[in-house]
């Protein structure tokens, strides 16, 4: 295991968390944006809650249109999707001009789903990057600990959304056994009361939601 | 005769290509950085066996008597004792630094990655413009594009015998290894946010090494660590570096400087790093130093130069001075202290006003700027719609300096995209096609 830089490691982290975020957020948005496309129908307003984001969109129009797209709104997809970019592109020696370029092509079409009638269509394109993105990483970075880093960080917003989005025990408890399986094969600084804790928490009888993203979002020194 | 429509079929292809692995330069405009993809043109300039023979003979021949040169002017000064170049060319220039007096870097070896830009005239006579020895950029765009070439049209590459080029990555770690103190190499860079970030990331890929910014590395004691994650840390024995050598070392340099190593002069100065390219380097391609290479080459190697420059004035000399104040209009005038295509402005092209006022200048500080003769150079055909317009364009070869001297097949051809303009700088809307080499 070569020497990485602290920078590095904590983009490649990072990377593995945004390109989570928007793969799950936009399969989210995607799948309510069927119902939002309705004149009367769909709110925006339990997708937001859902999510725990704050509702700063007056309307279901300007949620579409910001929640999507706007590179001002933090929580936007494009937002987090320029986040793994910003993180990519300072990691192409890490993780390999193929990998990156994935990253690189959703930007592209994210662009294009702006500007289109069907942004559904591009959508569909952004999440087949990201899926070849990750399918990138295990096929072609040769360095474990770089391959375990990003998907630590995936798996840690996994568990973060999933607990944010109250999906049950099942869901949440699969992603925490992975990251349980992987963690040690990194040389991640993490919590190990935190790790135990965390397989406690979805033993649980009842699922303690907040904690479970108190606990993931304080597992790993990132 | 070199079949291209295979190739120039596959234009909108490789431009894709090009886009997807994001082959982009940085520039500044009204002090914002925007990331743009460098604009390629399918149809390479190529230059025949032989003449690139030729060529290969000259640039090793200059390069070798640059480094020659920089070795000399930083320790026993034998050519400005033998009157060879003024003293006053040397210690005025901005390249020239005072702290690299006395020092022999690893293996005597200064410009490791020299950048000579050359133009072709329209009388068949290559002519060198400018010499490049501190961090020339730009190997990495014709390195890529020939993988993509090749990928979208591999019949042309069947057909047609060419050098292949995609091994300058591993040239440049051939050097970094030869000239490494003990440790791993390591590419550092400014940051995301400079102009050539994408190349830099993409040699230290293909180098297989690791890119850094100052931040990862530090002195302790007399050498360079490489610090990790958890507190790790491996000595490093060469860094290519693509900063400027005024940022390199704030305790040496410009103590401003943010993106510098504390100290790292010092190790270097005991011969414990390699510094790829050496510091101090900017005294031999400065615009009034290149004036005297060819007498360099008669003073170090004792050979006629085999590369020409372009017809130089110095109006630092009385003799040249009256030659240019004569013949302003139509010669090129350029200010020694700017670079990238800035300051470099054709007599015929000015006002009374700014005439007046560059003649002033260059009689209040002669050494500030030389004159040249106006090349004709050659255009060369690009792809404008669906047609081809013909634009002017250099070469910049890359010299790699190491266990020998080697010169890349290849090069970074770049052209001016405006058809009244000179001037090829991607800085300045300039574009780059791919430098064939034939090999038969």
């Amino acid at each position: 295991m070569g020497i990485k830089s602290v920078m590095n490691t904590d983009r490649l982290y990072w990377l593995g968390r945004y390109s989570e975020r928007v793969y799950t957020t936009l399969n989210l948005f995607s799948r309510s944006f069927d119902a939002l496309i309705e004149q009367y129908g769909g709110d925006h307003r339990k997708f937001c809650a859902s999510l725990e984001i704050p509702d700063v969109y007056p309307d279901k129009d300007a949620f579409i249109d910001n929640y999507a797209f706007s590179l001002d709104d933090p929580n936007s997809i494009v937002s987090n999707l320029y986040r793994a970019y910003d993180n990519a592109i300072e990691l192409r020696e890490e993780i390999g001009s193929e990998t990156l370029s994935f990253i690189q092509m959703a930007i592209y079409e994210m662009n294009n789903a702006k500007k289109s009638d069907a942004p559904l269509l591009h959508f569909q394109k952004i999440t087949d990057a990201i899926l070849a993105f990750w399918g990138c990483v295990d096929d072609q970075i040769d360095d474990e600990n770089t391959r375990n880093i990003i998907k630590i960080g995936k798996r840690i917003e996994r568990i973060d959304l999933y607990a944010r989005l109250r999906k049950d025990r099942t869901a949440i408890k699969r992603d925490v056994n992975r990251l349980a399986g992987r963690i040690s094969r990194t040389d991640l600084i993490y919590s190990q009361e935190g790790l135990q804790k965390l397989k406690d928490l979805t033993d649980a009888p009842e699922l303690d939601y907040p904690e479970i993203i108190h606990v993931v979002e304080s597992l790993v020194e990132c | 005769m070199v079949n291209l429509d295979k190739l120039l079929g596959s234009t909108d292809a490789i431009n894709g290509l090009l886009a997807r692995y994001g082959v982009k330069f940085g520039i500044y405009k009204n002090g914002e950085f925007k990331e743009q993809l460098f604009p390629y043109d399918p149809i390479p300039r190529i230059i025949e066996k032989e003449e690139f023979a030729y060529l290969e003979r000259g640039l090793k021949q200059r390069v070798t008597a640059l480094n020659l040169f920089l070795k000399d002017v930083y320790n026993k000064k034998q050519i400005i004792a033998d009157g060879v170049v003024p003293a006053d060319f040397v210690y005025a220039a901005s390249g020239y630094l005072a702290p690299c007096e006395g020092i022999v870097p690893p293996k005597e070896v200064y410009s490791h990655v020299s950048g000579i830009d050359l133009v072709l005239g329209k009388d068949g006579v290559w002519y060198i413009l400018e010499d490049n020895l501190r961090v020339p950029s730009g190997a990495s765009y014709p390195t890529i594009a020939r993988d993509l070439e090749r990928r979208c049209s591999p019949r042309t590459f069947h057909e047609t015998p060419i050098e292949d080029n995609r091994n300058y990555p591993q040239l440049l770690k051939h050097v970094c290894d030869y000239v490494n103190t003990g440790g791993i190499s390591v590419v550092l860079t400014p940051g995301r946010y400079n102009a050539a970030y994408f190349e830099h990331s993409y040699l230290a890929e293909r180098m297989g090494v690791p890119l850094v910014s100052s931040s990862d590395l530090e002195v302790e004691g007399d050498y360079l660590y490489f610090t990790g994650y958890a507190g790790r840390k491996e000595r490093v024995g060469a860094v290519y570096r693509r900063i400027s050598d005024e940022y390199m070392d704030p305790l040496t340099f410009n103590p401003e400087s943010l993106i510098g190593i504390p100290h790292i002069f010092d190790v270097y100065r005991k011969g414990n790093i390699a510094l790829l390219n050496t510091p101090g380097n900017g005294i031999a391609d400065d615009k009034g130093i290149y004036y005297f290479v060819p007498k360099m080459i008669k003073y170090y190697l004792d050979e006629e130069p085999i590369l020409c420059n372009a017809p130089t004035y110095l109006p630092f000399y009385e003799e040249d001075r009256k030659y240019v104040l004569d013949r302003f209009d139509t010669l090129v005038i350029k200010d020694v202290a700017e670079a990238g295509g800035y300051g470099v402005v054709f007599g015929s092209k000015l006002s009374a006003e700014q005439k007046e006022q560059l003649v002033g200048m260059i009689l209040a500080e002669p050494r500030r700027f030389i004159a040249q003769e106006v090349i004709d150079f050659c255009d060369i055909p690009i792809l404008e719609g669906d047609g081809q317009v013909e634009r002017k364009a250099d070469l910049r070869a890359f010299v790699l300096s190491g266990e020998e001297t080697v010169v890349w097949k290849s090069g970074l051809t770049r052209f001016s995209r405006n058809p009244d303009s000179f001037i090829v700088n991607s800085s300045q809307g300039g574009g780059f096609k791919d430098t064939w080499v034939l090999s038969q």
